[in-house]
C-alpha cells in the first residue's frame, strides 16, 4: 500500500480533541458540531488548543458560504494550524466547489481564479493565500456517482462501516480505482478513509483495504492495539499525478537521495511558489534540494552532477543579483534551512553562521553580547551570497568588508570533499572565497569576528539637487573627508519633469556620543538646502532590521544591474552620471561608500582586490540594452566592480572584478579545485588550462 | 451633549495579515493580556493577503482567555446570515461568552462579485442586511417553538432549525454611515461602528449618526440607548500634543472622554498593530477615559 496507515478519532469537543492527541492519534475528525453549532468553527477552536494533530471536519456542507470563501478559510486554518488541515466536503455539486476551492488555494498558479460552473461561477477571485502545505480534499457518499466523483477529483474517500458492509466497501472500492484510472489518475493517489468502532483486530482493519480509520468511540482506546500496523509502513512522499506531470526532462526525480527527497520541492508540488523565485528575479528550476546539514550538502552535488547539462544554481537567503540563484528547468540547492547562528568563543567575539541565516538575524542574535557585524544595507540579504563576495555595510570605512572578519569557512567542493579553510589550513581557498567563493565551492559554515559597536547614528537626509553633478562632487569630497565614524550612501532617481530635483543621503554613524554624531554629519548636511531630516540613536539592529518578514520571494523578470568602483568623484564623472540619469534609461542610481578601513587591506590578501576604491556605483533599469547604452561612458572612470551588483555575464566583466594577478590566481585555483566547472552561476571564472 | 451611559469599552482593530502567519494572532494576546476589552478584525475576503476573518477570529479566541472578539465588520454579500449565527453562537459558547456580532452590508463590490456573490444596489443591501438581522436573531432565538421562517427578498430561511443560542445576550454591531443603515440600525440593530477616518466633518459627524439612529429607535418604540454607539478611530503617541489624537496620553483621554460626553460614544477602537501602542493604550488612555468621564457623568 501507498499510503502509510493513520488512525484518526471523531470527536465533538476540545477536550476529546486533546485527548486523542494525547494517545498518539493522526487525526481528529469533527463529524458535526454538537447543538447545531458550527462545524468549522469547533475544528477552528481545536486548531487553536492542540499542537500536531491533524484536523477534519468531516461533514463540512458546502452550501456554508461561497466556494471561494470556503477556500481562503481553508488556507487560512492550515497556515494558523501549521499544516494540519485536511478539508472533508459534502453538500451539492461537490465537482465545481472542489475545483474553486482548489483554485484559490493554488495561489501559485498564474492569473485570478476564473471558474464559471453551471452552480457556482467566481468571474475573477485573486488566488490564495498559500495553505501550510497541500490540503487534501476528501468526499464522501456510498452511492456509485459519489464514488466515482470521488474517482476523478478527491483526494480521499471515506466511508463509515455503520452505513456499509465490508463486500459493499469492497465494491466501491473497485469502483473508486475504476474512475480514478479512467481520469487518467493512479488510484493510489486516493486515500480510503473509514470510521470504524473501536473493538476491530489488526488483522480485520487490514481486510477492509483502508488506509485512515476513524475511530468512533464513546471512550477512545490507546493505538497499541494497532501499533503494529503504524509500525508496518512509513512515511512515504507520494506525487500524485497532477503534480508529476509538471516534471520538467533530464531530471531524475525518483533518484532523489532519501535523506533529500522529503524536503525537495519540483514544480507540482505546494511549496514550489515559495521556492521558485528570488527576491530580484523569476524563476521555474525543475527541482530545488533543500539540505539541512553538511552531509545533505554532499549529497545534493552529487545529485547535480549527475545532471551537468542542466543549470545549476546555489541559493542561500536568495538575494542574488550577479547570482543566478534560481534558473529555468535546472536544479537549485537551496540552503535556505541552515540558519543556525551560534557564538564559539565568547572572548575572541569569536561566532558562527549557518550560509541561510539572513544579516538581520545574525545582528539580532549578537546583539545582546554589544557585538555587531557590518554586512550591507538590507537585512534580508543572505550570509551565504554576501560573504563570499565582499560585503559593503554600513560600517564599512569603520570596520572594512565583511569577509575582513571572516576567520574561517566549511565547505563543501565540487568532488564532494568537505574542507575547513582559514589561514591555516588550505590557505588558497580561503584567499580565493573572501571575494570569488560562489566559483569554489558550497559554504556551509562562517566563523566571524565580530566587534564592539555601541548604539549609532543613523541619518537620512533628503537634499535639493538642482545641480546634480555639483552635488555628487561635494557629497564625495565630504565622504572621503568625513572620519571613518561615517559610512553612507546616494541614492538619486531619473529627473522628472516639473519637480524638484533631490537625492537621497543616508550615513550611519559609528558613535553612541549624539554630538559626535552631528559634528560628523553637518559637513555631509551642509552640500546642499535640506529638504527633509530625520537623524536617530539606534542600535545597530536598528539600521538593518529593514527586511520583509513573513511571505516569500516573488521576482519576477531578470534583474540589470550595473556596477563600477570609483576611488573619486570627479567632475567628469559627475558630468557623465548626469547625464546617464537624464537618459532614463536607469530607476535606480546609487553610490555606496567603501575606502577607510576596506583600504587598509592590502589588495592580495583577499580575491576582493579593488581595495583603493572610495565608492562603490550601482545602476539598475529594466532594458539591458539602454542601461548598457547609458553606462558605456562612465565605464572610463572606473576602476573594476564590485561583483554582487553586476548582472552583465560578458567575459570581461569577470577581467573588471578582479585585477589581473587576482584572476589568474583564481583560474589557477579553479583547475585545482573544481575543474569540471561545477559551480558557475556567479561571476563565472575559467580555469586554467595546463 | 448625549450621552447614553454605556459601559465604556477599548478595543484594537487588528490586520488580518495572512504574513507573518501567526501576526494578528499574537496582537489579540497582547491586547488580551494589556487588559483591552475587545480585540477586532476587519473583513475582506476577496483580498488574499488577509486571512479568512471568522477562521482568525476563532483561532485568536482560542489562544485569549477575557478578551471579547467581533468582526469590524463581517462582509454580509460573502457570509450566510444562518452561517453567521450559527458560528458566532458556537464559539460565543466555547468561549463563555466572549463574541460579538459586527455586520456590515459590504463594500469594495468589484471585489464581493469577483468572489461569486451578486452585486447590490446601496438601497438593496440596506435592505439585505435588516433580513440577515431577522434570520440571525431567529437562528439565536432557539426557545421559540417552530422552526425560523423569514422570506424576504434576498434570504429566504423557511423551515430552517433553530440554535444554538449564544452564551450571552450577542450584540449586532454596524457598520454605517448614511441615514437609510443608521434608520435600520435604529430599528433592529445594537450598535453602529463607523470609523473616524471616514467621517467627512469629522468627529462632530457623530451628532447626525445619533439624530437618525436615535429617531428610529423612538419611532419604532426603542430606548435609543439600547444602541451601543462605537467607533475606530486612528492616532499617534507623541511627546506634545500635536492635534486630535496625536499627543501624550493624557491627551487622548481627553479628546475621548471629550466624544463620550459629547456624542455618547461609547467604545473606542484603535487601530494598530504595534504591541506598545496596544500595551499604551490599554495602561494609559482607557482608564484615564474612564476616570474623566466618570466625574462628569450625574
Ligand atoms: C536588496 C539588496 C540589497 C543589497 N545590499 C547589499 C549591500 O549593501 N552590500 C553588499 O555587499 N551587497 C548587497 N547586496 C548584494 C548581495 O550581497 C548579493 O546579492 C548576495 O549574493 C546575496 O546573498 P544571498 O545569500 O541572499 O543570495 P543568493 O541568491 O542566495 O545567492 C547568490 C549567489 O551567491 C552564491 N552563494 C550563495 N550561497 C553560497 C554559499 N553558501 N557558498 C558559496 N556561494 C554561495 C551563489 O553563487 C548564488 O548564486 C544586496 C542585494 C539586494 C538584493
Amino acid at each position: 500500500m501507498t499510503h502509510p496507515v493513520r488512525f484518526g478519532a471523531l470527536v465533538t469537543s476540545v477536550a476529546q480533541a486533546r485527548r486523542a492527541e494525547e494517545l498518539g492519534y493522526d487525526l481528529v475528525a469533527v463529524p458535526h458540531a454538537p447543538d447545531d453549532g458550527d462545524d468549522w468553527t469547533l475544528l477552528t477552536w481545536i486548531a487553536g488548543q492542540t499542537e500536531k494533530v491533524g484536523l477534519v471536519a468531516t461533514g463540512l456542507d458546502v452550501a456554508r458560504g461561497e466556494p471561494a470563501v470556503l477556500g481562503r478559510a481553508a488556507a487560512s486554518l492550515d497556515l494558523l494550524s501549521g499544516g494540519r488541515l485536511e478539508l472533508a466536503l459534502t453538500g451539492a455539486h461537490l465537482d465545481e466547489v472542489t475545483g474553486i476551492v482548489r483554485g484559490v488555494l493554488d495561489a501559485g498558479e498564474t492569473g485570478p481564479l476564473r471558474f464559471l460552473g453551471e452552480h457556482h461561477r467566481v468571474p475573477k477571485a485573486q488566488r490564495g493565500p498559500l495553505p501550510a502545505h497541500r490540503i487534501p480534499i476528501w468526499l464522501t457518499g456510498n452511492d456509485q456517482q459519489s464514488v466515482r466523483l470521488a474517482g476523478r477529483l478527491a483526494d480521499a474517500w471515506v466511508a463509515d462501516l455503520e452505513r456499509i458492509t465490508a463486500d459493499e466497501l469492497a465494491t466501491a472500492y473497485k469502483q473508486l480505482e475504476a474512475a480514478a484510472t479512467e481520469a487518467g489518475r493512479d488510484p493510489e493517489e486516493i486515500r480510503r478513509v473509514l470510521i470504524v468502532g473501536p473493538g476491530l483486530s489488526p488483522a480485520e482493519l487490514t481486510a477492509l483495504g483502508a488506509d485512515t480509520f476513524l475511530v468512533r468511540a464513546a471512550e477512545l482506546p490507546g493505538l497499541s492495539a494497532w501499533e503494529t500496523l503504524r509500525d508496518a509502513t512509513g512515511p512515504i512522499i507520494f506525487r500524485p499525478s497532477s503534480v508529476r506531470a509538471k516534471r520538467r526532462p533530464g531530471i531524475d526525480y525518483d533518484g532523489v537521495p532519501a535523506g533529500l527527497a522529503s524536503t525537495a520541492v519540483e514544480p507540482g508540488d505546494l511549496d514550489y511558489a515559495r521556492v521558485r523565485s528570488t527576491y530580484m528575479r523569476g524563476g521555474a528550476p525543475g527541482l530545488v534540494l533543500r539540505p539541512r546539514t553538511t552531509s545533505e550538502v554532499v549529497d545534493a552535488l552529487a545529485f547535480v552532477r549527475r545532471h551537468p547539462d542542466l543549470p545549476f544554481g546555489l541559493r542561500s537567503a536568495g538575494h542574488g543579483v550577479s547570482g543566478r540563484s534560481t534558473n529555468d528547468g535546472g536544479i537549485v540547492v537551496s540552503l535556505a534551512a541552515m540558519t543556525t547562528i551560534e557564538v564559539l568563543d565568547e572572548s575572541r567575539r569569536l561566532i558562527r553562521v549557518g550560509p541561510g541565516a539572513r544579516w538581520t538575524d545574525v545582528a539580532q542574535a549578537i546583539h545582546p553580547y554589544g557585538w555587531a557585524l557590518s554586512s550591507g544595507d538590507y537585512g534580508g540579504v543572505g550570509v551565504g551570497g554576501l560573504a563570499t563576495a565582499g560585503g559593503v555595510g554600513w560600517l564599512a570605512r569603520k570596520h572594512g568588508l565583511t569577509i575582513d572578519h571572516l576567520v574561517a569557512v566549511e565547505m563543501v567542493l565540487a568532488d564532494g570533499s568537505v574542507v575547513r579553510a582559514s589561514d591555516s589550513e588550505n590557505a588558497d581557498l580561503f584567499w580565493a572565497v573572501r571575494g570569488a567563493g560562489a566559483n569554489f565551492g558550497v559554504v556551509t559554515s562562517f566563523e566571524f569576528e565580530a566587534y564592539d559597536v555601541g548604539d549609532v547614528g543613523f541619518a537620512q537626509l533628503v537634499v535639493a539637487a538642482d545641480d546634480p553633478a555639483d552635488l555628487l562632487v561635494k557629497w564625495g569630497r565630504a565622504i572621503e573627508e568625513a572620519p571613518r565614524d561615517v559610512s553612507g550612501q546616494l541614492i538619486m532617481g531619473p529627473p522628472r519633469p516639473g519637480q524638484p530635483v533631490f537625492a537621497q543621503l543616508m550615513a550611519v554613524v559609528d558613535n553612541d556620543d549624539p554630538e559626535t554624531i552631528i559634528e560628523q554629519l553637518q559637513p555631509i548636511a551642509a552640500i546642499a538646502p535640506l529638504y527633509q531630516q530625520n537623524v536617530v540613536l539606534t542600535p545597530y539592529t536598528g539600521v538593518i532590521s529593514n527586511a520583509a518578514e513573513g511571505g516569500y520571494h516573488q521576482g519576477a523578470g531578470e534583474p540589470v544591474s550595473r556596477s563600477g568602483l570609483i576611488e573619486h568623484l570627479t567632475p567628469e564623472f559627475a558630468r557623465a552620471a548626469v547625464e546617464l540619469l537624464a537618459s532614463g534609461a536607469v530607476h535606480w542610481f546609487q553610490i555606496r561608500t567603501v575606502g577607510g578601513a576596506v583600504a587598509d587591506v592590502p589588495a592580495e590578501q583577499t580575491a576582493y582586490a579593488h581595495r583603493s576604491a572610495n565608492f562603490s556605483v550601482i545602476v539598475m533599469g529594466s532594458s539591458k540594452q539602454r542601461v548598457d547604452a547609458a553606462w558605456a561612458p562612465l565605464t572610463a572612470h572606473f576602476d573594476g566592480l564590485y561583483l554582487s551588483f553586476e548582472t552583465d555575464l560578458s567575459p570581461e566583466r569577470v577581467e573588471d572584478a578582479f585585477p589581473p594577478r587576482t584572476l589568474a590566481r583564481l583560474r589557477e585555483l579553479k583547475h585545482r579545485y573544481d575543474p569540471d566547472n561545477l559551480f558557475r552561476d556567479n561571476f563565472n571564472i575559467k580555469a586554467a588550462t595546463r | 451633549m448625549t450621552d447614553y451611559g454605556h459601559e465604556l469599552l477599548f478595543g484594537t482593530f487588528i490586520t488580518p495579515t495572512a504574513q507573518p502567519v501567526h501576526q494578528a494572532v499574537e496582537l489579540a494576546v497582547v491586547a488580551d493580556r494589556a487588559g483591552l476589552d475587545l480585540a477586532t478584525f476587519q473583513d475582506h475576503p476577496y483580498l488574499p493577503k488577509f486571512h479568512d476573518t471568522w477562521t482568525l477570529i476563532t483561532y485568536a479566541a482560542a489562544r485569549t482567555s477575557r478578551i471579547r472578539l467581533s468582526g469590524n465588520v463581517l462582509s454580509l454579500p460573502l457570509r450566510q446570515p444562518a452561517v453567521l449565527a450559527r458560528s458566532h453562537a458556537s464559539l460565543d459558547r466555547l468561549t463563555g461568552g466572549r463574541i460579538e456580532l459586527g455586520l456590515g452590508a459590504g463594500a469594495f463590490w468589484d471585489g464581493i462579485e469577483a468572489m461569486g456573490a451578486r452585486r447590490l444596489t446601496p438601497g438593496q443591501a440596506v435592505s439585505a442586511l435588516g433580513e440577515a438581522i431577522r434570520v440571525i436573531r431567529a437562528v439565536w432565538d432557539a426557545d421559540r417553538p417552530g422552526p425560523v421562517s423569514v422570506h424576504g427578498e434576498f434570504y429566504q430561511a423557511e423551515g430552517l432549525k433553530r440554535g444554538p443560542a449564544p452564551a450571552h445576550d450577542m450584540s449586532i454591531w454596524v457598520g454605517a454611515y448614511k441615514p437609510r443603515m443608521l434608520r435600520l440600525i435604529g430599528r433592529a440593530a445594537d450598535g453602529v461602528l463607523p470609523s473616524l477616518s471616514y467621517l467627512e466633518g469629522g468627529p462632530g459627524d457623530y451628532a447626525t449618526i445619533n439624530e437618525h439612529i436615535d429617531d428610529s429607535a423612538r419611532e419604532s418604540g426603542r430606548d435609543p440607548a439600547r444602541v451601543r454607539r462605537l467607533l475606530n478611530i486612528n492616532g499617534t503617541f507623541s511627546q506634545f500634543g500635536r492635534s486630535f489624537l496625536n499627543g501624550p496620553a493624557e491627551q487622548w483621554a481627553e479628546d475621548l472622554a471629550g466624544l463620550a460626553l459629547e456624542h455618547g460614544i461609547s467604545t473606542f477602537i484603535l487601530a494598530t498593530d504595534d504591541p506598545a501602542t496596544i500595551e499604551e493604550y490599554a495602561a494609559e488612555v482607557a482608564p484615564a477615559v474612564r476616570e474623566l468621564v466618570a466625574a462628569e457623568r450625574p
